[in-house]
């Protein structure tokens, strides 16, 4: 079911984050606008991934919930296609010599679609806010403000921000903070801003959402479907089309036969199976990384007092030797992924170390590591370490039905020809489960889930220390020297030294193997031929990382 | 449906005759209870057999994912590789598993309260069936989806919740029949000669209403298996266990239709729907034997056939 | 015999409000009855700093005792605040969300349940009528096979058979941009077609068996015996006797079939993203929204209950036996 929350808790990571070219260099080239005629006009229909649970920026988790707060709202900079930053609402950036002090540029006279003015004020506002409540109300997004100290507008079009120390990772941080218009949500962050969870902000009769963006949402359903009209006031490039309707889906086989049959325009997110359908159906199927992985859990809290014979690392990698990547890849997303290595996905560009590569599925390898443990198989032919079955039961949170039982259902039959035996556990609350007790990670072993972290590597990597314990972390994996070099990589202002430490990074948690990474998911979409001039990113064609797509998108 | 309009009336069979006697008759004699019989039977045989009477194993994979049919996999492949037929075959096992084990705990949680409420009667009786009467109007399969939702996926979780929600019409029945008997002559006499409840009931009282409860038993596990789909569907069944229910949601899933796999969701519900039939024309027919007013119809011209479901569908 | 009826009305009423009761109080159990610990599936969010666990602990009043719970939770209820969604549309209340999606089920399932009636009705007379005539066996063995059928099942045999010649998601095309009042009605027509012949199909099997076996029953009565023996036509005994006494229990096993209409709302929406409270169940089920979860059981309860209500006033007003 694809309208789980990816990683359900861990879904708030969907937003987006920086990659390439740091440092104080402004850059001047805009995403938008597109050379020749085109054709102006038009509605585009789109098929929604997983709907937009909340146009509320403090409450939505979903995909699409972000990308339309990338639509609807100003953020201070976007991707561009090569995963590069891109001026949106600043126009330039610099930072102090220290790095503790950040100054963007904004754009002058842009305005609200309801006409006021639309300042460096709005953004510093939505910046306090959020770290004011960062403990409380804001908390979902507590990682795109991290060691920020304050924001503070200087004058209509400069904003400064400080940081409690030099900071490296500022441009993706503040890509993923959508602008909010500050005389309409100051009323709600007074006191103790509990009010901010409450507005639904949604459209009302002949009263859009107050945008800042491209777009304005004009009409709100969850279920249904929801409109966005151009913004007659926005600062940048105008869109072609008139309006994108995003309309809900809960079959995606009548989603499938809805493009066939011209009642939409687009998909937003093709499942692996009906890709042959599409394309013999003569549509543009587009299939590229993504950021979504799914993972191999080994538990390896410091705290775990059972089985500790998983945490030795041979016993990890001959794990990862009876783990058959190829069959799991084309059986359970029919040749639509990658095998998977690093915590950092193929889709955060060149933040992803390509020289980790993965074991070789190899059953004799994995049992000649336990062999020479002396694991040794019981009657039953279940290994025995320290003397009990390994026998281990995998947590299996109900995001991953589906394709996951297919790929747990293959590494349940390669660990069966190593001696361990594997019981698949399905949970809900899984993160709870996880947790539990204390945030001390006790009461399990292993367990599968995902991950779509942002395209800068500072989340996830903030996700493997032992400050996450409790917080992010589904692996329980707390190891000092780690904290160090994450520590190290968020000051590193220069982007050599800070990819140097990124690497480095990866590298450990790919030996420590708290994830065996399965396979990198791709990222696939799919539209007919009404229009065209869609611009493709990690997140498809309307995601959070760029407003580029739907302002070049146009009648074919 | 699980409320009929009045339970049937007792045939008036004052000597205990063989109770296995009624139901081989009731077969022998009617064509739905025979035609029951036998789907019950093939799909008891092709569950028990699984092992040796499926091609494969319901987790080997034999070919590509949706392979197509062919001599050697009559009805294809499934998302996951696995040949549709074996898949078939050991489902029936976990749907006929969860089938009868809801059916037996709805039938002994039904039975005791019916058993109480008809042989104690008065205040208790009036307690337990303003009980059943409430649980009766609340809509099970939702409540179903609820407490399966909150207690997670497993498939105890799934007999349970299905078999603690079941028991109604069971109840119902088995009262009225309990209290038609209590007042027969010879549980009369047997009182009088000083038997305890305990053997009243036991020696007279279950052995008079075996029969309707078989059939109860037979319509409840058809009912069970119904929910049983239901709840995979909504993602709420055991997905380690293989069941009719979850071979469609798995088709559901991963979009077996736009892949145009038909195969792998189209046979599970014939499967599904066959057997529910089987044990609706076996159950019914059963109740219908048990029921005299039936029997008379003053314009037609047979006597025969169909009544409501007692435990139809919720 | 007025004070009868009256003692039969207010007895029926107070059993539903009892009912409703039942179903608040299960509600209310169950809701505590969450794996994990309560704090962590309010929240959501793993980043929960212990200040934002003690919030939500204070806000949903788990720190107080149970009774005490309960007694907040049902003055909520009785002002209808079922809670707060703790994920669906911007945290509003419950009720006011699920209130727009039960306005959305109700035409869909309505326009089912009166077609399989009226199907179920005509069906079923006709094979009782003509008990043991082939078109009987062939009328009660499509009934049965309908009524085995799974649900979902159907709907999904429906969307291979008709997607793409019929609209198969949601209630109206929503990018008709300016249609004219007539055209959005049609629009909204066609999309039903699909949910409300599922429904249906499902509903159609199961009246023509209770509507076949009640009218078998009154023909055993001894007054059609009578009438026969006055030498009416079997036509006029089966229209002026016998199919208005089968109406009366007929009338009861509809309105306790609403219990499975509720649940086949669930996987028909879901099926056909019908933007009803069936859906919304499906996707509290998914998201695992529990206040909405159980906003759906109490508003589908007390449906349920009501019609049931209405049914049993109904027999009221039939029923000579009562109301005389």
């Amino acid at each position: 079911m694809r309208k789980v929350l990816v990683g359900a808790a861990l879904a708030l990571a969907l937003v987006t984050a920086a990659c390439g070219g740091d440092g104080g260099s402004s850059s001047t080239t805009g995403v938008g606008g597109s050379g020749g005629p085109v054709k102006e006009g038009g509605t585009l229909r789109v098929a929604a991934y997983d709907g937009i649970d909340s146009m509320n920026p403090f409450i939505g988790v979903n995909d699409d919930s972000y990308a339309t707060y990338e639509h609807i709202y100003p953020q201070l900079v976007q991707y561009d296609a090569n995963q590069d930053f891109a001026p949106d609402f600043a126009t330039s950036w610099s930072h102090s010599k220290d790095g503790t002090t950040w100054t963007f540029k904004t754009q002058p006279n842009a305005l609200w679609s309801d006409g006021k003015p639309l300042t460096a004020a709005d953004a510093a506002f939505t910046i306090n806010t959020m770290i004011k409540f960062q403990d409380t109300v804001t908390a979902g997004s507590a990682g795109s403000i991290a060691r920020m100290t304050s924001a503070k507008a200087v004058d209509d079009t400069t904003l400064d921000i400080s940081f409690s120390a030099p900071e490296a990772a500022v441009l993706g941080n503040v890509q993923q903070i959508s602008i909010l218009p500050e005389h309409v949500w100051a009323q709600y962050a007074a006191g103790d801003g509990k009010a901010l969870k409450t507005f639904a902000n949604t459209p009302s009769n002949d009263s859009p959402v107050v945008s800042g963006g491209p777009f304005m949402v004009t009409q709100y359903d969850e279920t249904g479907t929801t409109i966005y009209e151009k913004n007659p006031n926005w600062y940048g490039t105008a869109p072609h089309i008139d309006r994108m309707g995003l309309e809900y889906f809960s079959n995606e086989d009548a989603e499938v036969t809805a493009l066939k049959t011209n009642q939409i325009d687009a998909i937003e997110s093709v499942p692996p199976p009906s890709v042959k359908t599409l394309q013999d159906a003569n549509m543009t199927v587009k299939i590229g990384p993504s950021l979504t992985y799914r993972t191999f859990i080994i538990n390896s809290s410091p705290y775990k007092k059972t089985n500790l014979e998983l945490q030795d690392p041979e016993v990890r990698k001959a794990f990862e030797y009876a783990i058959d990547r190829q069959s799991i890849i084309t059986t359970a997303w029919l040749s639509y992924a990658q095998a998977g290595t690093t915590i950092v996905p193929p889709g955060s560009g060149s933040w992803f170390d390509s020289s980790i590569q993965p074991l070789p599925f190899s059953i004799d390898q994995a049992n000649t590591i336990l062999d020479g443990l002396n694991y040794m198989p019981g009657a039953d032919g279940i290994r025995v370490a320290n003397g009990h079955p390994m026998t281990y039961q995998v947590l299996f949170p109900g995001s991953e039905r589906g394709a996951g039982d297919r790929a747990f259902q293959i590494i349940q039959a390669g660990f069966q020809q190593i001696g361990v035996k594997l019981i698949q556990k399905p949970v809900t609350g899984a993160y709870s489960i996880m947790t539990a007790p204390d945030n001390k990670y006790e009461n399990w072993d292993l367990a599968m889930w995902s991950w779509t972290p942002p395209i800068d590597p500072d989340f996830i990597l903030s996700a493997m220390t032992c400050q996450s314990l409790g917080n992010w972390s589904d692996s329980g994996y707390c190891k000092p020297a780690f904290d160090k070099l994450y520590a190290q990589q968020g000051k590193a202002v220069d982007a050599t030294d800070r990819h140097d430490l990124v690497n480095q990074a990866q590298q450990m948690v790919f030996d420590d193997r708290p994830y065996i990474v399965l396979n990198y998911n791709d990222t696939i979409n799919a539209w007919s031929g009404n229009f065209t001039g869609y611009v493709e990113s990690s997140q498809g064609f309307f995601g959070a990382l760029t407003k580029a797509s739907l302002i070049e998108v146009h009648l074919a | 449906m699980k409320i009929t309009a009045e339970p049937g009336v007792v045939p008036d069979l004052d000597r205990p005759r063989g109770r296995g006697g009624l139901l081989w008759d009731t077969i022998r004699r009617q064509k739905a209870a025979s035609v029951g019989a036998a789907i019950i039977f093939t799909f008891l045989i092709l569950a028990v057999f699984a092992p040796l009477l499926a091609p494969s194993g319901p987790r080997t994979q034999v070919g590509p994912v949706y392979g197509p049919l062919s001599a050697q996999h009559w009805l294809g492949l499934d998302d996951g590789g696995i040949d549709m037929v074996s898949l078939l075959f050991y489902g029936a096992r976990i749907s006929m598993i969860v089938g009868a084990a809801a059916a037996l705990v709805a039938t002994v949680i039904g039975g005791l309260i019916g058993i109480t409420a008809g042989y104690v009667g008065g205040r208790v009786d009036g307690f337990l069936m303003r009980v059943t009467d409430y649980f009766l109007v609340i809509p099970d399969l939702v409540l179903m989806i609820v407490i399966a939702a909150i207690w997670g996926p497993a498939l105890t979780h799934i007999i349970l919740v299905i078999g603690l929600l079941l028991w109604t019409s069971t109840a119902r029945i088995v009262r009225a029949q309990v209290m038609s008997v209590r007042e027969r002559v010879y549980v009369k006499r047997a009182r009088s000669l000083g038997c305890s409840h305990l053997r009243i009931v036991f020696r007279h009282v279950l052995p008079q209403i075996a029969p309707l409860l078989i059939a109860n038993v037979v319509l409840t596990v058809a009912v069970a298996i119904f929910d049983e789909t239901a709840l995979a569907f909504l993602g709420l069944s055991d997905p380690t266990a293989i069941s009719w229910g979850t071979i469609i949601e798995h088709g559901f899933l991963r979009q077996a239709v736009s892949y145009g796999a038909w195969w792998a969701i189209v046979p599970p519900g014939i499967c599904v729907a066959l057997l529910i039939m089987g044990c609706y024309l076996f159950g019914q027919a059963i109740e219908d034997a048990l029921n005299p007013r039936l029997k008379v119809a003053h314009l037609s011209i047979k006597g025969f056939k169909v009544r409501p479901a007692d435990g139809g569908k919720p | 015999m007025a004070v009868r009826g009256t003692d039969y009305v207010l007895k029926r009423l107070f059993f539903a409000l009892i009912t409703v009761f039942v179903a608040v109080t299960i509600n209310f159990v169950l809701f505590r009855m969450l794996p994990g610990s309560a704090v962590a599936n309010l929240a959501r969010v793993p980043h929960a700093s212990p200040a934002l666990k003690a919030e939500l602990t204070r806000e949903f009043g788990l720190d107080k005792p149970m009774w005490q719970q309960y007694v907040i939770y049902l003055g909520q209820l009785a002002h209808l605040h079922m809670g707060v969604s703790w994920v669906s549309d911007s945290h509003q209340p419950v009720w006011h969300y699920l209130r727009g999606k039960l306005a959305n089920t109700i035409p869909m399932a309505a326009l089912g349940t009166a077609v399989a009636i009226v199907i179920g009705i005509a069906s079923g007379v006709l094979s009782a009528w003509r008990r043991g005539s082939k078109s009987d066996h062939v009328s009660t063995n499509i009934a049965i096979a309908f009524y085995a059928v799974p649900t979902q099942w159907l709907a999904l045999m429906l969307l291979i058979l008709f997607a793409g010649v019929l609209p198969a998601n949601g209630m109206h095309d929503p990018f008709a941009v300016g249609a004219s009042g007539w055209a959005s009605f049609v629009d909204t027509m066609k999309h039903m077609i699909l949910p409300s012949t599922a429904f249906a199909l499902t509903l159609y099997g199961e009246y023509t068996l209770i509507v076949r076996s009640s009218m078998l029953e009154t023909l055993g009565e001894d007054y059609v015996l009578t009438a026969r023996a006055k030498g009416l036509s079997s036509w006029a005994v089966v229209r002026t006797h016998a199919a208005r006494n089968a109406m009366l229990p007929t009338t009861t096993l509809i309105a306790l079939s609403l219990g499975y209409i509720v649940a086949g709302a669930i996987l028909i929406e879901t099926v056909f993203t019908w933007p009803g409270i069936g859906l919304a169940t499906y996707q509290a089920v998914v998201s695992q929204d529990y206040p909405v979860l159980q906003g759906t059981f109490l508003i589908l309860t007390i449906s349920v209950v009501f019609f049931n209500l209405l049914a049993d006033l109904l027999y009221y007003k039939l029923d000579p036996r009562i109301s005389a």
